[in-house]
Protein backbone atom coordinates (compact mmCIF):
# COMPACT_ATOMS: atom_id res chain seq x y z
CA UNK A 1 0.00 0.00 0.00
CA UNK A 2 3.08 2.36 0.46
CA UNK A 3 5.11 2.47 -2.59
CA UNK A 4 3.74 1.27 -5.74
CA UNK A 5 5.53 -1.57 -6.31
CA UNK A 6 4.61 -3.22 -10.08
CA UNK A 7 3.68 -6.99 -10.25
CA UNK A 8 5.59 -8.04 -12.76
CA UNK A 9 9.08 -7.97 -11.28
CA UNK A 10 9.81 -9.63 -8.11
CA UNK A 11 9.80 -7.35 -5.60
CA UNK A 12 13.37 -7.39 -4.36
CA UNK A 13 15.23 -6.54 -8.00
CA UNK A 14 12.44 -3.97 -7.52
CA UNK A 15 14.10 -2.48 -4.45
CA UNK A 16 18.09 -3.36 -5.67
CA UNK A 17 16.88 -1.18 -8.78
CA UNK A 18 15.99 1.67 -6.76
CA UNK A 19 19.02 1.72 -4.48
CA UNK A 20 21.18 1.00 -8.08
CA UNK A 21 18.89 4.84 -9.34
CA UNK A 22 19.98 6.19 -6.32
CA UNK A 23 23.85 5.19 -6.82
CA UNK A 24 23.01 6.58 -10.55
CA UNK A 25 21.51 9.62 -9.35
CA UNK A 26 24.39 10.28 -6.73
CA UNK A 27 21.93 10.20 -3.51
CA UNK A 28 23.88 7.13 -2.33
CA UNK A 29 28.09 7.86 -3.01
CA UNK A 30 30.72 5.62 -2.36
CA UNK A 31 31.58 5.02 1.39
CA UNK A 32 27.82 5.66 2.48
CA UNK A 33 25.96 3.70 4.49
CA UNK A 34 22.65 1.96 3.80
CA UNK A 35 19.76 2.01 6.05
CA UNK A 36 19.43 -1.32 7.91
CA UNK A 37 17.54 -4.38 6.40
CA UNK A 38 14.94 -3.49 9.13
CA UNK A 39 14.75 0.55 9.05
CA UNK A 40 13.44 -1.05 5.29
CA UNK A 41 11.07 -3.34 6.19
CA UNK A 42 9.42 -0.91 8.33
CA UNK A 43 10.16 2.09 6.04
CA UNK A 44 8.25 -0.13 2.95
CA UNK A 45 6.28 -2.61 4.61
CA UNK A 46 8.27 -5.49 3.56
CA UNK A 47 9.46 -8.44 4.55
CA UNK A 48 12.64 -8.40 5.81
CA UNK A 49 14.05 -11.56 3.76
CA UNK A 50 12.87 -9.75 0.31
CA UNK A 51 15.05 -6.82 1.84
CA UNK A 52 18.16 -9.03 2.75
CA UNK A 53 17.48 -10.48 -0.77
CA UNK A 54 17.74 -7.30 -2.79
CA UNK A 55 21.59 -6.27 -0.29
CA UNK A 56 22.74 -9.83 -0.95
CA UNK A 57 22.22 -9.01 -5.27
CA UNK A 58 24.19 -5.41 -4.48
CA UNK A 59 26.71 -7.50 -2.35
CA UNK A 60 27.19 -10.03 -4.95
CA UNK A 61 27.48 -7.42 -7.73
CA UNK A 62 30.16 -5.75 -5.01
CA UNK A 63 28.37 -2.66 -5.77
CA UNK A 64 27.57 -2.69 -1.63
CA UNK A 65 29.91 -4.38 1.49
CA UNK A 66 29.26 -5.83 3.97
CA UNK A 67 31.15 -4.83 7.22
CA UNK A 68 30.81 -6.65 9.74
CA UNK A 69 28.73 -5.49 12.92
CA UNK A 70 28.26 -1.92 11.47
CA UNK A 71 26.27 -2.39 8.03
CA UNK A 72 26.38 -2.36 4.80
CA UNK A 73 28.20 0.59 2.79
CA UNK A 74 28.12 1.86 -0.96
CA UNK A 75 32.04 0.19 -2.64
CA UNK A 76 34.45 2.92 -3.87
CA UNK A 77 33.93 2.45 -7.71
CA UNK A 78 29.70 1.42 -7.53
CA UNK A 79 29.09 4.18 -9.57
CA UNK A 80 31.68 3.92 -12.42
CA UNK A 81 31.02 0.04 -12.34
CA UNK A 82 27.39 0.98 -12.62
CA UNK A 83 27.70 3.41 -15.43
CA UNK A 84 29.67 0.81 -17.20
CA UNK A 85 26.90 -1.70 -16.96
CA UNK A 86 24.05 0.69 -17.35
CA UNK A 87 26.06 1.70 -20.64
CA UNK A 88 26.30 -1.47 -21.63
CA UNK A 89 22.79 -2.30 -21.33
CA UNK A 90 21.61 0.32 -23.19
CA UNK A 91 23.48 -0.64 -25.78
CA UNK A 92 22.16 -4.47 -25.51
CA UNK A 93 18.59 -3.45 -24.55
CA UNK A 94 17.34 0.05 -25.21
CA UNK A 95 19.75 0.64 -28.42
CA UNK A 96 18.30 -1.56 -30.72
CA UNK A 97 14.68 -0.77 -30.02
CA UNK A 98 15.18 2.84 -30.24
CA UNK A 99 17.02 2.01 -33.81
CA UNK A 100 14.20 -0.10 -34.82
CA UNK A 101 11.80 2.89 -33.76
CA UNK A 102 13.65 5.14 -35.20
CA UNK A 103 13.99 3.45 -38.53
CA UNK A 104 10.05 2.68 -38.97
CA UNK A 105 9.49 6.27 -38.20
CA UNK A 106 11.94 7.22 -40.81
CA UNK A 107 14.19 10.15 -39.26
CA UNK A 108 17.53 10.08 -40.49
CA UNK A 109 20.65 11.33 -38.97
CA UNK A 110 20.21 14.74 -40.08
CA UNK A 111 17.40 14.83 -38.61
CA UNK A 112 17.75 13.62 -35.39
CA UNK A 113 21.34 15.81 -35.00
CA UNK A 114 19.24 19.04 -35.75
CA UNK A 115 16.98 17.98 -33.24
CA UNK A 116 20.22 17.28 -30.02
CA UNK A 117 20.41 20.43 -28.21
CA UNK A 118 23.84 19.74 -27.09
CA UNK A 119 25.16 18.73 -30.63
CA UNK A 120 26.57 21.29 -32.93
CA UNK A 121 25.79 24.08 -30.68
CA UNK A 122 22.40 23.26 -29.79
CA UNK A 123 18.83 22.60 -31.60
CA UNK A 124 18.13 24.61 -34.95
CA UNK B 1 14.73 -25.69 15.63
CA UNK B 2 11.38 -28.00 14.88
CA UNK B 3 8.28 -25.93 13.49
CA UNK B 4 6.80 -23.35 16.04
CA UNK B 5 3.48 -24.57 15.52
CA UNK B 6 2.46 -27.95 13.88
CA UNK B 7 -0.91 -29.35 13.49
CA UNK B 8 -1.97 -33.11 12.01
CA UNK B 9 -5.43 -33.48 11.73
CA UNK B 10 -6.47 -30.81 13.66
CA UNK B 11 -10.26 -30.32 14.08
CA UNK B 12 -12.69 -28.66 15.55
CA UNK B 13 -16.83 -29.04 16.36
CA UNK B 14 -18.70 -26.54 17.48
CA UNK B 15 -22.28 -29.33 18.00
CA UNK B 16 -22.93 -30.76 14.07
CA UNK B 17 -21.00 -27.73 12.47
CA UNK B 18 -17.34 -28.38 11.94
CA UNK B 19 -15.23 -25.25 12.01
CA UNK B 20 -12.00 -26.52 11.27
CA UNK B 21 -11.61 -30.07 9.42
CA UNK B 22 -8.92 -32.37 9.70
CA UNK B 23 -6.29 -29.72 8.86
CA UNK B 24 -2.50 -30.32 8.49
CA UNK B 25 0.26 -27.03 8.90
CA UNK B 26 3.92 -26.25 10.12
CA UNK B 27 4.99 -23.10 10.33
CA UNK B 28 8.84 -22.46 10.93
CA UNK B 29 10.63 -20.12 13.24
CA UNK B 30 11.32 -17.01 11.63
CA UNK B 31 8.20 -16.77 9.55
CA UNK B 32 5.45 -13.92 9.27
CA UNK B 33 2.25 -16.09 8.28
CA UNK B 34 -1.02 -14.52 6.63
CA UNK B 35 -4.47 -16.85 7.54
CA UNK B 36 -6.32 -15.67 5.07
CA UNK B 37 -10.15 -16.89 4.97
CA UNK B 38 -13.63 -15.36 4.76
CA UNK B 39 -15.60 -14.76 7.40
CA UNK B 40 -16.24 -18.27 9.23
CA UNK B 41 -13.57 -19.92 7.54
CA UNK B 42 -11.89 -21.13 10.82
CA UNK B 43 -9.18 -19.08 10.90
CA UNK B 44 -9.85 -18.07 14.73
CA UNK B 45 -11.09 -21.18 15.57
CA UNK B 46 -7.51 -22.29 14.25
CA UNK B 47 -5.62 -19.52 16.09
CA UNK B 48 -8.02 -20.12 19.72
CA UNK B 49 -6.45 -23.87 19.66
CA UNK B 50 -2.94 -22.58 18.80
CA UNK B 51 -3.38 -20.70 21.97
CA UNK B 52 -5.32 -22.98 24.09
CA UNK B 53 -8.32 -21.14 24.46
CA UNK B 54 -10.70 -24.07 23.48
CA UNK B 55 -10.26 -27.80 23.68
CA UNK B 56 -10.02 -29.60 20.03
CA UNK B 57 -9.54 -32.73 18.90
CA UNK B 58 -6.34 -34.15 16.60
CA UNK B 59 -2.69 -33.14 16.96
CA UNK B 60 -1.03 -29.97 17.74
CA UNK B 61 2.34 -28.43 19.13
CA UNK B 62 2.94 -25.22 19.54
CA UNK B 63 6.62 -24.01 20.48
CA UNK B 64 6.91 -28.14 20.66
CA UNK B 65 3.94 -28.05 23.96
CA UNK B 66 0.48 -29.01 23.70
CA UNK B 67 -1.86 -25.94 24.00
CA UNK B 68 -4.27 -28.16 26.20
CA UNK B 69 -2.40 -28.87 28.56
CA UNK B 70 0.38 -26.62 28.85
CA UNK B 71 -0.86 -23.77 28.51
CA UNK B 72 0.80 -22.03 31.34
CA UNK B 73 4.17 -22.92 30.66
CA UNK B 74 3.18 -22.13 26.57
CA UNK B 75 1.82 -18.43 27.33
CA UNK B 76 5.55 -17.55 28.35
CA UNK B 77 6.60 -17.40 24.61
CA UNK B 78 3.31 -16.85 22.97
CA UNK B 79 1.91 -13.31 22.78
CA UNK B 80 -2.04 -12.63 21.29
CA UNK B 81 -3.00 -9.41 20.19
CA UNK B 82 -7.19 -10.01 18.81
CA UNK B 83 -9.44 -7.32 17.52
CA UNK B 84 -12.02 -8.46 20.44
CA UNK B 85 -10.13 -8.52 22.68
CA UNK B 86 -10.87 -6.11 25.60
CA UNK B 87 -9.35 -3.87 28.25
CA UNK B 88 -10.93 -2.83 31.49
CA UNK B 89 -12.61 0.98 30.58
CA UNK B 90 -10.82 1.85 34.56
CA UNK B 91 -7.61 0.40 33.13
CA UNK B 92 -4.61 3.15 33.20
CA UNK B 93 -1.63 2.56 31.42
CA UNK B 94 0.21 2.63 34.69
CA UNK B 95 -1.90 -0.46 35.68
CA UNK B 96 -1.99 -2.01 32.58
CA UNK B 97 1.90 -1.57 32.74
CA UNK B 98 2.36 -2.44 36.25
CA UNK B 99 -0.30 -6.02 36.16
CA UNK B 100 1.85 -7.15 32.57
CA UNK B 101 5.23 -6.55 34.73
CA UNK B 102 3.46 -8.65 37.67
CA UNK B 103 2.74 -11.52 35.45
CA UNK B 104 5.17 -11.81 32.49
CA UNK B 105 8.69 -13.08 33.81
CA UNK B 106 9.82 -11.83 30.06
CA UNK B 107 8.13 -8.52 30.31
CA UNK B 108 10.92 -5.57 29.71
CA UNK B 109 8.49 -2.32 31.15
CA UNK B 110 11.65 0.37 29.99
CA UNK B 111 10.60 -1.20 26.25
CA UNK B 112 7.44 -0.70 26.95
CA UNK B 113 7.43 2.93 28.00
CA UNK B 114 9.83 3.93 25.46
CA UNK B 115 7.45 2.82 22.87
CA UNK B 116 4.33 4.54 24.33
CA UNK B 117 6.46 7.33 24.80
CA UNK B 118 6.23 8.05 21.13
CA UNK B 119 2.25 7.99 21.30
CA UNK B 120 0.11 10.52 22.64
CA UNK B 121 -0.75 8.08 25.53
CA UNK B 122 0.10 9.33 28.86
CA UNK B 123 0.90 7.24 31.87
CA UNK B 124 -2.43 8.44 33.71
CA UNK B 125 -4.95 7.98 30.60
CA UNK B 126 -7.52 5.30 31.54
CA UNK B 127 -8.95 3.06 28.39
CA UNK B 128 -12.06 4.49 28.54
CA UNK B 129 -10.47 7.71 27.24
CA UNK B 130 -9.11 6.07 24.55
CA UNK B 131 -10.10 5.81 20.69
CA UNK B 132 -9.52 2.11 19.21
CA UNK B 133 -6.47 3.21 17.54
CA UNK B 134 -5.19 4.27 20.65
CA UNK B 135 -6.19 1.04 22.41
CA UNK B 136 -4.29 -1.49 20.04
CA UNK B 137 -1.00 1.47 20.34
CA UNK B 138 -1.31 0.26 23.83
CA UNK B 139 -1.92 -3.37 23.28
CA UNK B 140 1.10 -3.40 21.12
CA UNK B 141 3.44 -1.57 23.67
CA UNK B 142 2.67 -4.08 26.27
CA UNK B 143 3.17 -7.32 23.64
CA UNK B 144 5.99 -5.98 21.94
CA UNK B 145 7.71 -5.25 25.09
CA UNK B 146 7.53 -9.10 25.50
CA UNK B 147 10.67 -11.32 24.12
CA UNK B 148 7.86 -14.52 22.74
CA UNK B 149 8.39 -16.84 20.47
CA UNK B 150 5.59 -16.63 18.94
CA UNK B 151 3.32 -13.89 18.15
CA UNK B 152 -0.68 -14.13 17.20
CA UNK B 153 -2.72 -11.20 16.00
CA UNK B 154 -5.90 -11.77 14.83
CA UNK B 155 -7.22 -8.93 12.92
CA UNK B 156 -5.17 -6.38 14.46
CA UNK B 157 -5.65 -3.49 12.29
CA UNK B 158 -9.86 -3.57 12.00
CA UNK B 159 -11.37 -0.58 12.39
CA UNK B 160 -8.30 1.28 12.49
CA UNK B 161 -7.37 4.48 10.25
CA UNK B 162 -4.62 4.20 7.48
CA UNK B 163 -2.72 5.92 9.73
CA UNK B 164 -2.86 3.71 12.65
CA UNK B 165 -2.52 0.81 10.13
CA UNK B 166 0.75 2.04 8.73
CA UNK B 167 2.54 2.39 12.02
CA UNK B 168 1.49 -0.85 13.59
CA UNK B 169 3.23 -2.91 10.84
CA UNK B 170 5.90 -0.62 10.83
CA UNK B 171 6.58 -1.06 14.47
CA UNK B 172 6.06 -4.67 13.96
CA UNK B 173 9.08 -4.68 11.48
CA UNK B 174 11.36 -1.91 12.83
CA UNK B 175 11.11 -3.16 16.40
CA UNK B 176 10.11 -6.50 17.03
CA UNK B 177 10.20 -8.80 14.85
CA UNK B 178 13.62 -10.99 13.74
CA UNK B 179 14.58 -14.17 12.87
CA UNK B 180 14.11 -15.79 16.02
CA UNK B 181 10.00 -14.90 16.06
CA UNK B 182 7.27 -15.78 14.49
CA UNK B 183 4.10 -14.26 13.59
CA UNK B 184 0.88 -15.33 12.40
CA UNK B 185 -1.62 -12.41 11.21
CA UNK B 186 -5.27 -13.22 9.74
CA UNK B 187 -6.71 -10.68 8.30
CA UNK B 188 -9.08 -9.11 5.61
CA UNK B 189 -6.74 -6.14 4.53
CA UNK B 190 -4.65 -8.80 2.83
CA UNK B 191 -3.56 -5.62 0.12
CA UNK B 192 -1.67 -4.38 3.40
CA UNK B 193 0.23 -7.14 4.68
CA UNK B 194 1.32 -9.27 1.58
CA UNK B 195 4.25 -7.81 1.09
CA UNK B 196 5.38 -8.67 4.82
CA UNK B 197 4.38 -11.97 4.65
CA UNK B 198 6.55 -14.62 4.00
CA UNK B 199 4.51 -17.32 4.17
CA UNK B 200 0.67 -17.47 2.72
CA UNK B 201 -2.58 -20.51 4.07
CA UNK B 202 -5.94 -19.73 2.51
CA UNK B 203 -8.37 -21.22 4.55
CA UNK B 204 -12.26 -22.34 3.58
CA UNK B 205 -14.87 -24.17 4.75
CA UNK B 206 -12.23 -25.18 7.68
CA UNK B 207 -10.01 -27.02 5.43
CA UNK B 208 -7.04 -25.44 4.16
CA UNK B 209 -6.68 -24.73 0.17
CA UNK B 210 -3.62 -23.42 -0.10
CA UNK B 211 -0.48 -22.87 2.08
CA UNK B 212 2.45 -22.33 0.06
CA UNK B 213 5.97 -19.83 0.79
CA UNK B 214 5.60 -16.28 -0.66
CA UNK B 215 8.38 -17.24 -2.90
CA UNK B 216 6.98 -20.39 -4.30
CA UNK B 217 3.49 -18.56 -4.86
CA UNK B 218 5.28 -16.23 -7.20
CA UNK B 219 6.25 -18.50 -9.18
CA UNK B 220 3.78 -20.80 -8.91
CA UNK B 221 0.87 -18.55 -10.36
CA UNK B 222 0.91 -16.04 -13.28
CA UNK B 223 -1.77 -13.30 -14.19
CA UNK B 224 -2.04 -12.95 -17.88
CA UNK B 225 -3.61 -10.99 -20.26
CA UNK B 226 -4.43 -12.00 -23.59
CA UNK B 227 -5.95 -10.80 -26.54
CA UNK B 228 -9.22 -12.75 -28.88
CA UNK B 229 -6.67 -13.97 -30.99
CA UNK B 230 -4.86 -16.37 -28.70
CA UNK B 231 -7.44 -16.74 -26.47
CA UNK B 232 -7.65 -20.51 -27.40
CA UNK B 233 -4.26 -21.39 -26.60
CA UNK B 234 -4.55 -19.80 -23.29
CA UNK B 235 -7.54 -22.00 -22.48
CA UNK B 236 -5.81 -25.18 -23.92
CA UNK B 237 -3.15 -24.68 -20.61
CA UNK B 238 -6.28 -25.05 -18.66
CA UNK B 239 -6.89 -21.49 -16.19
CA UNK B 240 -7.85 -21.72 -12.83
CA UNK B 241 -9.64 -18.44 -12.94
CA UNK B 242 -10.98 -16.15 -15.90
CA UNK B 243 -12.14 -12.86 -16.30
CA UNK B 244 -12.74 -10.18 -18.85
CA UNK B 245 -11.37 -6.93 -19.05
CA UNK B 246 -11.67 -4.40 -22.21
CA UNK B 247 -12.10 -7.24 -24.23
CA UNK B 248 -9.13 -9.12 -23.11
CA UNK B 249 -9.00 -12.04 -21.39
CA UNK B 250 -7.38 -12.23 -17.69
CA UNK B 251 -6.48 -15.48 -16.94
CA UNK B 252 -5.23 -16.95 -14.09
CA UNK B 253 -2.83 -20.07 -14.39
CA UNK B 254 -1.11 -22.75 -11.68
CA UNK B 255 1.85 -23.83 -12.61
CA UNK B 256 2.19 -23.49 -15.88
CA UNK B 257 5.85 -21.96 -17.12
CA UNK B 258 5.92 -18.18 -17.53
CA UNK B 259 7.78 -18.60 -20.39
CA UNK B 260 5.16 -20.10 -21.99
CA UNK B 261 2.50 -17.75 -21.49
CA UNK B 262 5.06 -14.75 -22.12
CA UNK B 263 4.31 -16.05 -25.65
CA UNK B 264 0.44 -15.18 -25.49
CA UNK B 265 -0.22 -11.99 -23.59
CA UNK B 266 0.98 -9.66 -20.79
CA UNK B 267 1.88 -11.34 -17.63
CA UNK B 268 2.27 -10.31 -14.48
CA UNK B 269 2.17 -11.88 -10.45
CA UNK B 270 -0.94 -12.10 -9.34
CA UNK B 271 -1.62 -10.10 -6.29
CA UNK B 272 -2.66 -11.90 -2.51
CA UNK B 273 -6.27 -10.62 -3.37
CA UNK B 274 -6.23 -11.67 -6.64
CA UNK B 275 -5.36 -15.24 -5.74
CA UNK B 276 -8.18 -15.22 -2.85
CA UNK B 277 -10.56 -14.10 -5.48
CA UNK B 278 -10.14 -17.41 -7.49
CA UNK B 279 -9.75 -19.77 -4.34
CA UNK B 280 -12.70 -18.67 -2.77
CA UNK B 281 -14.84 -18.73 -6.23
CA UNK B 282 -18.38 -19.67 -5.16
CA UNK B 283 -18.12 -19.32 -1.81
CA UNK B 284 -20.15 -16.31 -1.51
CA UNK B 285 -22.94 -17.39 -4.12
Amino acid sequence: MTSGWNDTTPIYLQLKDRVIGMMLDGVLKAGDALPSVRQVAAEYQLNPITVSRAYQELVDDQLVEKRRGIGMYVTEGASEKLLASERERFLREEWPALLERIRRLGLNLDQLMRSTPSANGGAA
Amino acid sequence: MSAVIAARGLTKRYGKNTAVDHIDFEIPAGRIVGLIGPNGSGKTTTLKAALGLIPFEGELSVLGKDPRTERDALMEDVCFIADVAILPRWLRVRDALDFVEGIHPRFSRAKAEAYLARTKLGADQKVKQMSKGMIVQLHLALVMAIDAKLLVLDEPTLGLDIMYRKQFYQHLLEDYFDEGKTIVITTHQVEEVEHILSDLMFIRDGKIVLASTMDEIGQRYTELMVGPDKVGAANALGPIDKRTVFGKSVMLFDGVPRAQLDVLGETRNPSVADLFVATMKGMYA
